[in-house]
């Protein structure tokens, strides 16, 4: 292995973290919760970035086994951040798992998502505006397009995660069908729950991020499987679909007003430092749900022929579509699978002991 | 208020203060130190050996303590604190304020009748808490001057001292006295205080009956310490594994007290050599982040602690806790194969603490002092003794973290100083 100097260098771009400071002591390994004998951070990591062991960090499932307590940071005695390390190892990789590149780029030119974002949303709100035909089934066909175009980005990144940590190693497909892997994956991944590891849970930041999840993953499912139709259908308080949307608007929106105002506020480790494209993510997921919740609104008060529930229709629909396209394959959000997808890799590397 | 004139007024009676003092003294100047404690000595005189000699530190200190009490040209002032100094035109004066002994000195032929019929039990401050002295006693058993103290918070009068006092010398209504000191020159050796044992919550300094300060275990160690022998404060029990935690109070940006305090390394060796001569079969292992052995001849004792086999291991312990029995745990981050958070039990956890200036302000003396509060030396490398004010020097670990070696030498190089600066000021006036 070559020591690389300027690895360290390239890390840096996606975070404010300083880990030349870093002199090896150990301390963040020792006051992590999480950090456990065979599967250690951040010092490790730390160490593989310093010399610039790349391969060793994209085949690491280290960086999603974090949960960013910020205990390292606040202990550290050379306030080098090692829990923002971290989080910048959590994006660097995120570019490095990224076939197209994309990624890297949003992280390093975070204004060219921005615009992006705003552009498509436009575009698509004057084109939904001047659109003659039945709106609602043209609703309908992009919502259905949405699951083939996240599949496939979702099916790249899992792919080369699973290449980089198990199959360049193994050199060969070996999969875990143990029953209990399969369960502590699916737990951590609808729970969270090693947000309780930290040794003084921050109940807080745990609810509102599975208000924010799970709001968005009922989201997701309501969108992608087109059960909702405010322009043809009246909807009422005792239709299916209103508890449905309530909840996720209300976990979106007031998960999502938490977590900014913490990054607003940075009073905790976790949120001091943020990546423009956290801010991005966090805006869009609200505009989300205070979009859909609009248009269900009005069409709970006003029918689906009211002219204000298509103009809230169209702008939700607009704002999603800018959201599947720019942001969901790009940047932070596929954190959503990388994390359960860690648990299962690392039981998986016990199961088979791949060193 | 009665006034006294003197050549150098020098607040504090550590080794540096003394040294400065009988330095002073033998040029044929006068020297009038104040130390706010009941006996001059310093820290010194609490340690129990120093490194890399292993002399036994008492053996040192009790000599200079001597030399400078019996002194014809230095008076002491113990027990006695600075309200300030004033720079005026022909040189300082200062206020001190001596504290009631509650015992009239002059009459007191330090027996120890007094201590012996005393019924209060107090913490002894001398011991660091460990042991427990009388609320009326001499502050322990070499120290200068053998006057007892009484304990003015902690005496239930009940008079029994004061009837077997064979000089009547008792005397419940004492009270503060101030007096003036004029001087031409000043030595600041104020000294240090070592980091809190709850700077870093992590390690429940204060909360763990088996975590101790370094200066307690230097007591635990000393010949004539509070038990006589090396044994954990919760039960009693002759420890078999003894952990040193280095960079406890210092080289820390998170309690904000980023630089080295020079001692804690070798202290530590020290402490750990003597540890396994006192107890052969006990595991010692000292967690450090660097060793830091500088000093003439440091490295040598280093690697002779490690030839003794005193287990050195590189971690930076993150947090401590205990058992259901009072054993310390710790967790560190095993570096040998690779990285592995780990837990180990011991029986007893010495914090290597660093120091820290024992004075904020400098009793109104308006002296330059650096972000941790140690006194600036604008010409550190020609002048070390010389501080911002013309007149006021300083000497030792007032001016940043040093060694005893190191400490002694710039007594010796403030004495010069002031020696010149008195003379000089003489002519010129």
């Amino acid at each position: 292995m070559k020591v690389n100097t300027k690895f360290i260098k390239e890390v840096k771009k996606y975070g404010a973290f300083d880990i030349s400071a870093c002199f090896n002591c150990g301390n963040c390994t020792a006051v992590c919760p999480l950090s456990k004998e065979d599967s250690s951070f951040p010092r490790k990591m730390i160490r593989y970035a310093q010399v610039g062991a790349e391969d060793k960090i994209e085949s690491s499932l280290e960086p999603w086994m974090c949960y960013y307590c910020g205990e390292c940071s606040d202990t550290c005695p050379r306030q080098a951040y090692p829990g923002e390390f971290m989080m910048s190892l959590r994006r660097y990789l995120i570019s490095r798992y990224d076939a197209t590149g994309l990624s890297k780029f949003f992280y390093m030119n975070s204004w060219a998502q921005n615009i992006l974002v705003i552009g498509i949303f436009l575009v698509s709100l004057i084109f939904f505006i001047s659109y003659n035909g039945d709106f609602q089934e043209l609703a309908a066909k992009i919502e259905l397009a949405f699951p083939a175009y996240v599949t496939l980005a979702i099916f790249m990144y899992v792919f080369t995660m699973y290449k980089k940590t198990i199959l360049d190693k193994s050199k060969k497909f070996l999969f875990s069908f143990d029953f209990s892997n399969i369960k502590e994956t699916l737990i951590h991944g609808l729970t969270q729950k090693n947000f309780s590891g930290c040794s003084e849970t921050d109940w807080t930041r745990w609810i509102a991020h599975l208000l924010v999840m799970s709001g968005y993953t009922l989201t997701l499912i309501i969108s992608n499987l087109h059960l909702l139709e405010p322009l043809k259908k009246h909807y009422g308080l005792l239709d299916i679909t209103t508890p449905l949307v309530f909840y996720a608007a209300f976990g979106i929106i007031a998960g999502g007003f938490v977590m900014m105002g913490r990054r607003f506020l940075k009073k905790i480790q976790s949120s001091k430092f943020s990546h423009p494209t956290d801010w991005l993510f966090v805006a869009m997921l609200f505009l989300i749900g205070i979009s859909t919740l609009t248009t269900y609104i009005l069409n709970m008060a006003m029918g689906p022929d009211a002219e204000a529930v298509a103009i809230s229709y169209k702008i939700n629909i607009a704002i999603e579509v800018a959201w599947i396209i720019i942001i969901v394959p790009f940047t932070k959000w596929i954190h959503i699978f990388f994390r359960p997808m860690a648990i299962y890799l690392y039981n998986l590397k016990k199961e088979k002991q791949l060193a | 208020m009665s006034t006294k004139n003197t050549d150098v007024l020098i607040v504090g009676s550590g080794i540096a203060g003394m040294q400065a003092a009988l330095d002073i003294g033998d040029s044929g100047l006068n020297a009038v130190i104040v130390e706010k404690s009941p006996s001059i000595g310093g820290k010194m005189i609490s340690l129990s050996k120093v490194f890399p000699t292993l002399d036994c530190a008492s053996c040192i200190t009790t000599p200079k303590m001597a030399a400078s009490s019996h002194h014809p040209r230095v008076d002491i002032y113990t027990y006695t604190e600075v309200k300030e100094i004033k720079k005026v035109s022909d040189g300082f004066e200062a206020v001190i304020i001596k504290k009631p002994r509650f015992v009239i000195e002059s009459e007191c032929i330090s027996c120890k009748k007094c201590e012996e019929v005393c019924p209060v039990y107090v913490k002894d401050e001398f011991e660091y808490g460990l042991g427990v002295k009388k609320a009326i006693s001499i502050p322990f058993t070499n120290a200068i001057p053998q006057f007892p103290v009484l304990d003015e918070s902690k005496c239930i009068r009940c008079g029994a001292c004061a009837r077997v006092c064979p000089k009547d010398c008792i005397d419940y209504l004492q009270k503060p006295e101030e007096i003036n000191i004029k001087s031409k020159a000043v030595i600041i050796s104020t000294g240090y205080e070592i980091t809190p044992m709850d700077a870093k919550k992590e390690y429940n300094g204060t909360k763990l009956p088996n975590v101790i300060s370094s200066l307690q275990a230097e007591r635990l160690l000393a010949p004539h310490g509070p038990y006589g022998k090396f044994l954990r404060p919760s039960d009693g029990k002759i420890p078999d594994s003894i952990a040193y935690v280095q960079c406890a109070g210092s080289r820390d940006e998170s309690i904000g007290i980023p630089y080295c305090s020079r001692v804690c390394c070798m202290y530590a060796i020290k402490q750990a050599m003597l540890l396994s001569g006192m107890l052969p079969l006990s595991e010692i292992t000292i967690y450090y982040m660097d060793i830091r052995a500088f000093g003439k001849g440091y490295e040598q004792f280093y690697n002779q602690a490690r030839a003794m086999g005193i287990n050195f291991v590189k971690a930076k312990v993150a947090k401590i806790t205990e058992d259901e029995e009072h054993n310390p745990i710790l967790r560190i981050d095993r570096q040998e194969d690779g990285s592995k958070p780990q837990e180990v039990k011991h029986d007893i956890v010495v914090l290597s603490q660093g120091l820290v200036p024992s004075t904020k302000n400098f009793f109104g003396l308006e002296l330059e002092i650096n972000e941790y509060g140690f006194i600036n030396q604008p010409q550190k490398t020609l002048s070390p003794a010389k501080t911002n004010i013309e007149g006021v020097f300083v000497a030792g670990v007032a001016s940043g973290p040093k060694d005893i070696p190191d400490t002694i030498m710039e007594a010796g190089s403030a004495a010069v100083e002031v020696i010149n600066y008195v003379k000089s000021v003489k002519v010129g006036s």
